[in-house]
């Protein structure tokens, strides 16, 4: 392992991406401000030209040009991370100084490059396909206010999706709780906001406000929780706390603190019961920030979850890590099954794509559950890590792929919210007669959602469910009564994804089965942005599911890279 | 085959593609039924793409070519004397070695050999040649209309399922595809499903067929349990079978004998054939695409299948009762379908039941070859080497001359009934097609397939006649036609085998009076068909047909003449044989020479005899007796083609000359039974209602009361769970947070009270 210190050249180099997301941060700011403002020297009647304000050029005051800054920002920030992936990286340390007890800050390497790539993937994907769902209403023409305004608060709206995207790196990135904090916050903040953009509706307005109100609760006990750690160890650096961990692991004061992060996290995965306020952000939320707050947003309360559990609080063979054990797996088994239970009756696809997204949060839980039962329970001492490994390349593939099936349902329901109206399940209805492409794609999602071959959700959930099995089976165990408990885990997975594939399929019911509601047969309101990403999603599901090599072996390494300071 | 090197075909590029010839057209049957629903009733989707039949032509194509480029490249490979393995993918199912979890594999291969090739030729040409017919036949029909691409979708995976069922590397994926066919039977024969007859038929050909389906997965399973395997690889590999042989070659007779028993089920043999007549209720190029192209020929592709294990000198001697049954199987379904055929005046149940005695021919044929295998020391002397290859050859060869004889004869029927029934409708009703009147070929009161209703047709549809002319002789093995090359070789070959073994006087006598009794039917029913005088008016106004339904017809009239040739290249040595150089060991024009001497002037006074019986059975008697009883001169100013001329005037000849009053015979007892399928049907359903539905009615109340109950009980229960939890969701953040720290406090309490 290499390590730099922070504004080094090296530093600049490895943190390519968030630099191109903070220039293009700068951009979104500075551009849509150029305009012919003059600055006139005081006492005087010279009117010096300076560029900002007044009246707008041309091109400056599109209101398309946000949109498209963001999206190729991030696009640009997605390529090069996975360009870095594709060489295959060293892990890159950064340290605050030269100094000998300086602070370790960041860690780059192939695991937080994975999460990045999440991010920016779902992000980039989301911006580009917002362009349709937040309307640009003609450039220049006569506009009521309100169309104006719209127009206006464009740059608003792509500000906030590139510093969600820059606190979710920083929080795959840090390698201290306090940097690990302010990521984030930024990022959660940056949610908050855009939950509640529209917020002319009522759903809209309502929704933030209570998706702020319980985050900060959560995010309160959460901090609650890292500054009883700091208090413990004196110290807020993972290595520290990992080293004071190992030594004294079972006092109660850090094992409340390691159970408060966990309802700090719990929330961002949402998981039951810190999840109520989800399916309400979901639906008063425009589809595609539903569909990053499914995807970006839960990658990074697991990339946090892993950091604290698997490296922190999981020293080798320490009693203490069966207890956040054992809390880990009850949270898994309670936030899967109300998920689906909940799902089950669900009539709106937002709120029900809401409760499934709480159900694979679920699955997560679990196999994050068999990885730290391999690695630190005693009765597994010994034996190889293979099995824990396999697991946790089965989660970061999860979380990979469900990018493109989790974000592409949303994205199809951005769709009809431009049409009018997706909060019922009958707004789904005919969708195969109005535009059978768009039906076939939502049925492709819907049953890799559900985890049908060929597709990426099948082999994903596989993975997961036959990594938990390996473990709960060990090596030696030959009846019921031998395996670990976390088999159980496997087996709760099992017939939630059976219950799961009721609520999936009713909608392919509904799009190509039923009639359109009254009003609607006409076609779908158009747009290439949405329905390009909607595209890529559809494929990636596809092919991935069938020539997933290369992912899950990028995946493998990004697992492996985590593990090697085990 | 036995003994032989397996190897990977030499040049990849074909290999690769090759799985592609399973998959097209499975992707098809999606891609139809998909756009289908979509466009149904569009103009251009209806006119231009044919409800989906263009898509479906241009995949059968692809198919067609990549088949022959496979066939080719393995003609190439033989000459280096290999069989070829290709695995397309096998994917080990997790390595569970450091987890203990069993690790087993799972892929799919294909296996070429010359059986491969032989049915992969005649399935995707004859399914190719079909789907062309069907644009003509189903496309012009009203009664059709938006509902074409559901037939093109079924008929796709219909191809599909045969295509990769001849190409699968094991029997359990030949098992797979052997399903997807039988759904798609069913499907298909109740193409109709609104007219309770095609219901009831497409029913009746499924649950038959399941019957033989149960034995063949227990032979299976058996088979398995024996070899470990189902892998073609593993269990034809010598050395695995000689290690089978030591101790259960008893088990190993039992195990192929049940996988018979689905081979009977499938190509519908006595007993389990009442499902083939039956099922000539779906469209007719249905019935050309089961009876001809796929589905008959499964069962006989699985019997020949077999063959390593008969021919296997480990298992010497231990096999030959089970090829005796199969042989006497085939035996008596070949006189027993002949005679019902001789009653029916439907001109597609003459045809199904022709083509029931066809198949029993070629399980006579292969019953013999795999008897002959099975004792003759065949490894080590040539000349017993050679009596084993050319019987088994011989019923290869039938295979495929019935196969295209008789998917020409489907499509000919089909358009004499097309054209008969509009002619019907254009007399009667005197309006447009489009009235939506017609209820296909079964108005009440009017029967467009019953041969009562035609009669004379031989100057109004030449084309068909003459399809059907040469499709018949071909069928009945008229000298140098078609079927006759490999109908006499099957013929001489039981007759073989009886001289070793008298218990095979049974079949052998039974496929010689078969011969004739051929040589009755059809000729019967072309002349009824095409000869004499229309039988009312609706014959005399029937016309020409269109197309997409002659240039099959075209097609398959030159390659049922060729078939000579394709006997002088020696098709009963290569095909059966591995290890034959393809047109090397002699001349076409020697080949020919040395054919006919064998047909004609064999040397051996034994076969020469025999040869001579069966082709005055066939081209003499049976065909002079039909032309004494039926057809006669055409309407007088009509005038049929040349080369049809000489036919009807020998039958006018005949009848002024021989006629003589049947009458008598067609009111007897037998010929009521006869007419009533021998009232096996009858006994089958009487079976069926008094005990199979008994017990069907007591497992189906258990269902509704325990199965559905449980289920039912947990649909609602899951139900008002969700609504309970959903109601934690009350909208309210207070609440929320409640709930957070409720969890908090647990996870509080937890870590309390373990630390």
């Amino acid at each position: 392992m290499e390590t730099t210190q922070a504004f080094s050249s090296e530093f600049y180099t490895a943190l390519l991406p968030e630099l191109m997301l903070f220039a293009g941060l700068l951009a979104l700011i500075i551009i849509p401000n150029l305009g012919k403002g003059t600055f006139r020297i005081p006492g005087t009647q010279i009117r010096l030209p300076w560029f900002m304000g007044g009246e707008r050029y041309a091109l400056t005051s599109n209101p398309h040009l946000p949109a498209w800054i963001a999206t190729i920002t991030l696009t640009g920030a997605f390529l090069a991370v996975g360009d870095s992936l594709r060489g295959g990286i060293d892990s890159l340390l950064v340290m605050s100084s030269d100094a000998d007890e300086a602070k370790e800050l960041l860690m780059i390497n192939g695991f937080s490059r994975v999460f990045e790539l999440i991010f920016f993937g779902a992000l980039a994907l989301a911006s580009f396909a917002s362009m349709n769902r937040l309307k640009v209403e003609g450039i220049g023409a006569k506009l009521d206010v309100e169309k104006l305004y719209n127009n206006r608060r464009q740059a608003d709206f792509y500000i906030l999706m590139l510093t969600c995207g820059l606190g979710m790196s920083v929080v795959a990135l840090a390698q201290d709780l306090f940097v690990l904090f302010i990521g984030l916050e930024l990022a959660s903040f940056s949610t908050y906001v855009l939950v509640a953009f529209l917020k002319e509706t009522k759903a809209g307005a309502e929704a933030g406000m209570k998706y702020f109100i319980v985050g900060s609760v959560a995010s309160g006990v959460g901090l609650y929780g890292l500054s009883m750690l700091y208090l413990w160890a004196g110290s807020l650096q993972f290595d520290v706390l990992a080293a004071t961990f190992a030594t004294s692991g079972t006092e109660p004061l850090p094992l409340i603190g390691i159970g408060f992060v966990l309802v700090g996290f719990g929330f961002k995965v949402s998981a039951a019961p810190f999840h109520f306020a989800a399916p309400d952000a979901y639906a008063g939320a425009s589809s595609p920030v539903a569909g990053v707050l499914a995807t970006a947003s839960k990658a990074m309360g697991m990339v946090g979850l892993i950091r604290m559990l698997l490296i922190v609080a999981a020293p080798e063979s320490s009693e203490g890590s069966a207890v956040w054990l054992v809390c880990l797996g009850a949270l898994a088994a309670l936030t899967m099954t109300w998920g689906n239970l909940a799902a089950l009756g669900s009539t709106n696809p937002k709120r029900m794509l809401a409760y499934s997204s709480v159900a694979h949060a679920g699955y997560m839980l679990a196999g994050l559950t068999a990885v730290g039962a391999w690695t630190w329970d005693p009765s597994f001492a010994g034996q190889e890590g293979e099995a824990a490994l396999m697991v946790l390349t089965a989660l970061l593939f999860h979380m990979v792929v469900l990018v493109a099936f989790k974000l592409g349902a949303f994205l199809v329901l951005s769709i009809l919210e431009s049409d009018g109206d997706a909060s019922r399940l009958s707004s789904l209805g005919g969708l195969a007669k109005r535009e059978p492409l768009l039906a076939f794609g939502m049925f492709i999602f819907m049953i890799s959602l559900a985890g049908v071959p060929p597709m990426a959700g099948f082999l994903s959930k596989l993975m997961v469910i036959m990594g938990i099995v390996n473990v709960g089976v060990g090596t030696g165990a030959e009846s019921l009564s031998d395996f670990h408990w976390v088999w159980w885990l496997a087996l709760l997975m099992v017939l939630n994804s059976a219950v799961s594939v009721f609520y999936y399929l009713r909608v392919a019911v509904v799009m190509f089965f039923d009639a359109p509601e009254e009003g609607r047969e006409g076609p779908l309101p158009s747009g290439w942005q949405v329905r390009t990403s909607i595209f890529a999603c559809v494929l990636v599901t596809i092919l991935v599911g069938i020539f997933g090599d290369s992912i899950l072996e990028m995946c493998r390494s990004a697992a492996e890279s985590l593990t090697t300071n085990w | 085959m036995a003994g032989s090197t397996l190897s990977e075909i030499a040049t990849p590029e074909i290999t690769e593609l090759a799985p592609l010839i399973v998959l097209l057209p499975m992707i098809a049957f999606a891609v139809i039924l998909f756009l289908g629903r979509v466009f149904n009733g569009n103009p251009t989707w209806k006119n231009t793409v044919k409800e989906g039949g263009i898509i479906a032509l241009g995949v059968m194509g692809a198919v067609l070519v990549l088949s022959l480029l496979l066939i080719a490249d393995f003609i190439g490979s033989v000459q280096a004397g290999h069989d070829s393995v290709f695995h397309w993918f096998t994917s080990g199912v997790w390595d569970g070695t450091s987890a203990g979890v069993s690790t087993d594999k799972f892929g799919f291969g294909l296996y070429v050999d010359h059986i491969t090739v032989m049915l992969l030729f005649v399935a995707a040409f004859l399914c190719l040649l079909i789907n062309v017919f069907s644009i003509g036949y189903m496309n012009t029909d009203p009664i059709n209309d938006n509902r074409n691409h559901r037939f093109y979708a079924e008929f796709t995976l219909f191809c599909s399922g045969m295509l990769g069922m001849v190409l699968a590397d094991s029997f359990l994926w030949l098992f797979i595809f052997w399903e997807i066919m039988g759904l798609c039977s069913y499907l298909l024969i109740g193409f109709y499903y609104e007219r309770p007859s095609a219901a009831y038929a497409a029913k009746k050909a499924f649950l038959t067929t399941r019957v033989g389906d149960v034995f063949l997965m227990i032979g299976l399973v058996m088979l398995w349990d024996l070899f470990g395997s189902l892998d073609y690889t593993v269990v034809f590999d010598s050395a695995n079978i000689e290690h089978v042989a030591e101790h259960s070659a008893g088990t190993l007779q039992w195990a192929l004998g049940l996988m018979f028993i689905g081979a009977v089920g499938k190509s519908a043999q006595f007993p389990l054939h009442v499902w083939l007549p039956d099922a000539m209720e779906g469209p007719t190029p249905v019935s050309a695409l089961i009876h001809a192209a796929t589905m008959v020929n499964a069962g006989l592709y699985l019997v020949a299948r077999m063959f390593p294990f008969f021919g296997a000198e480990a298992l010497h001697g231990d096999l030959a009762d089970l090829a005796y049954i199969i042989a006497v199987v085939g035996g008596i379904t070949a006189v027993m379908a002949a005679a019902i055929a001789f009653v029916q005046m439907d001109l597609k149940k003459v045809l199904a039941y022709s083509t029931m005695s066809q198949l029993a021919y070629i399980f006579t044929g292969l019953g013999c070859a795999l008897y002959l295998a099975n004792t003759l020391d065949w490894h080590h002397n040539e000349k017993d080497h050679y009596i084993v290859i050319v019987a088994f050859g011989a019923a290869l060869f039938h295979l495929f001359n019935h196969a295209m004889a008789k998917g020409m004869l489907f499509m000919a029927s089909g358009s004499v009934i097309h054209e008969v029934h509009h002619a019907h409708h254009h007399l009667h009703h005197h309006d447009d097609h489009g009235d939506g009147h017609g209820d296909d070929h079964h108005d009440e009161e009017f029967d467009a397939q019953s041969m009562e209703n035609m009669g004379g047709l031989a100057s109004k549809m030449p084309i068909t006649a003459t399809a059907m002319l040469v499709g018949s002789a071909s069928i009945m093995g008229l000298p140098l036609i078609g079927g006759f090359w490999s109908k006499e070789g099957i013929i001489a070959n039981a007759w073989r085998v009886a001289q070793d073994d008298p218990r095979f006087l049974l079949p052998a006598m039974c496929v010689l009076i078969g011969a004739g009794m051929t040589g009755f039917y059809m000729s019967r029913m072309w002349l009824k068909t095409f000869a004499g005088k229309p039988n009312n008016e609706v014959a005399a106004h029937v016309g020409p047909t269109n197309i997409w339904i002659k240039t099959p017809l075209f097609i398959l009239t030159f390659v049922s003449l060729s078939s000579v040739f394709l006997a002088g290249m020696g098709f009963t040595h290569w095909a059966p044989d591995e290890n034959y150089a393809f047109m090397q060991e002699k001349s076409l024009v020697d080949g020919i020479i040395y054919e006919m001497q064998h047909a004609f002037a064999n040397s051996d006074a034994y076969f020469f005899i025999i040869t001579y019986i069966a082709i005055a059975m066939g081209a003499v008697a049976g065909p002079g007796l039909a032309m004494a009883l039926y057809g006669g001169k055409l309407e007088d100013g009509e005038s049929a083609k040349p080369w049809m001329t000489p036919v009807i005037s020998l039958n006018a000849w005949v009848m002024n000359r021989f006629n003589f009053d049947n009458s008598a015979f067609a009111e007897s007892t037998l010929a009521v039974a006869l007419q009533n399928r021998l009232y096996i049907d009858h006994y089958y359903d009487m079976a069926m209602v008094k005990i199979v539905a008994g017990l069907s009615n007591k497992v189906a109340q258990a269902d509704s009361d325990v199965i559905d109950g449980t289920i039912k009980t947990i649909e609602t229960g899951s139900q008002s769970l969700s609504t309970a939890v959903r109601s934690l969701t009350t909208g309210s953040a207070r609440d929320y947070i409640l709930m957070v720290a409720v969890g908090m406090l647990a996870i509080f309490m937890l870590v309390w009270g373990v630390a």
